[in-house]
């Protein structure tokens, strides 16, 4: 399946950097959305079906956090793979995003370091969707 | 199941509503689509077809509600419309899907976005059931009203009073 993908961050450069971190990371990327703050994101994935978020947490609006918050609380977006990107990375963090279903990659990072983390988010979806498939045939036609 | 033997020239879908068609009418039509969404499948060979005017993305709102009618919710009529005109003829890899609907409308279905959960509900759907969409018309905010014509599988939307093709 081809990925709809969307990158948020206030940084033009970083939104850039991650992009281009997440084309050489090999997956089968439909398409890459951007947006520059919380809001926008929300909004955006309202409108378009996003497989995979990668979003910074220190943002204005509304934070990194706060969004993977508010998208947890809406069925459509539940589900969703999320990793947040940041360069504060404490234990209390991380066990908040644990929570909130969220991988966490520290900046400054490499490809290869995206890559692993994407692989592995990636397989567990699929294998999670297959079970949801299977145990809700409700859904299939 | 909805599939209606030939009596009329014209099947009309309320809010709510599923109809197929195996043949013997002429179009199936379905009013003012605000937030709601029309479906159209259409099978051009065996000329099936159906449309559903469903109004909320999400039947976990109301589980009893969808029970009585799945034809309310996106992610229990969908499948309903799917496997009622597979039932009627149509087959999967024939089946020509069209949109219309999902418009971000004032008071209070905006702000809970109902029109745009709708699309996506859809959307992840059509998307888990390997189906894709051919021509759709969403968003917006305006009031559609959706046609199918059986005999070509052609839809047209009526929207501030001109027919457009979908």
């Amino acid at each position: 399946m081809a990925l709809q993908v969307l990158v948020v961050d206030d940084s033009g450069v970083m939104r850039s950097m991650v992009t281009k971190a997440v084309k050489m990371c090999g997956l089968n990327i439909a398409e890459i959305h951007k947006a520059k703050n919380g809001i926008e994101a929300l909004e955006l994935m309202r409108r378009e079906a996003i497989d995979l978020l990668l979003i910074d947490i220190n943002m204005p609006l509304m934070n990194g956090e706060e969004v993977v918050t508010e998208m947890r609380k809406v069925v459509e977006l539940a589900d969703t793979a999320v990793v947040v990107i940041s360069s504060e990375g404490s234990a209390a963090r991380v066990h908040r995003l644990e929570v909130l279903d969220a991988s966490f990659i520290k900046k400054p990072f490499n490809p290869s370091q995206l890559r692993e983390i994407l692989d592995s988010l990636i397989d567990d979806r699929d294998k999670v969707e297959t079970v949801h498939d299977t145990a809700d045939s409700s859904l299939s036609f | 199941m909805n599939l209606v033997t030939p009596v009329s020239g014209k099947l009309s879908v309320g809010v709510s509503d599923l109809k197929i068609s195996s043949g013997g009418v002429e179009q199936i039509v379905t009013h003012a689509l605000g937030s709601c969404l029309g479906v159209t499948v259409y099978d051009p060979v065996t000329k099936v077809g159906g449309m559903l005017h469903a109004m909320l993305p999400n039947s976990s709102v109301d589980s009893a509600k969808a029970e009585k009618n799945p034809y309310i919710f996106v992610d229990t009529g969908i499948p309903q419309l799917f496997r009622q005109a597979y039932a009627a003829g149509a087959k999967k890899e024939r089946i020509v899907v069209k949109v219309a609907g999902g418009a971000s409308t004032r008071g209070a279905n905006d702000l809970f976005k109902i029109g745009k959960r709708n699309i996506t509900m859809l959307k992840k759907l059509l998307w888990k059931n390997g189906i894709s969409i051919s021509a759709e018309s969403v968003g917006g905010d305006m009031s559609r009203t959706m046609y199918l014509y059986l005999a070509t599988g052609e839809t047209t939307l009526l929207i501030h009073g001109k027919d457009v093709p979908l």
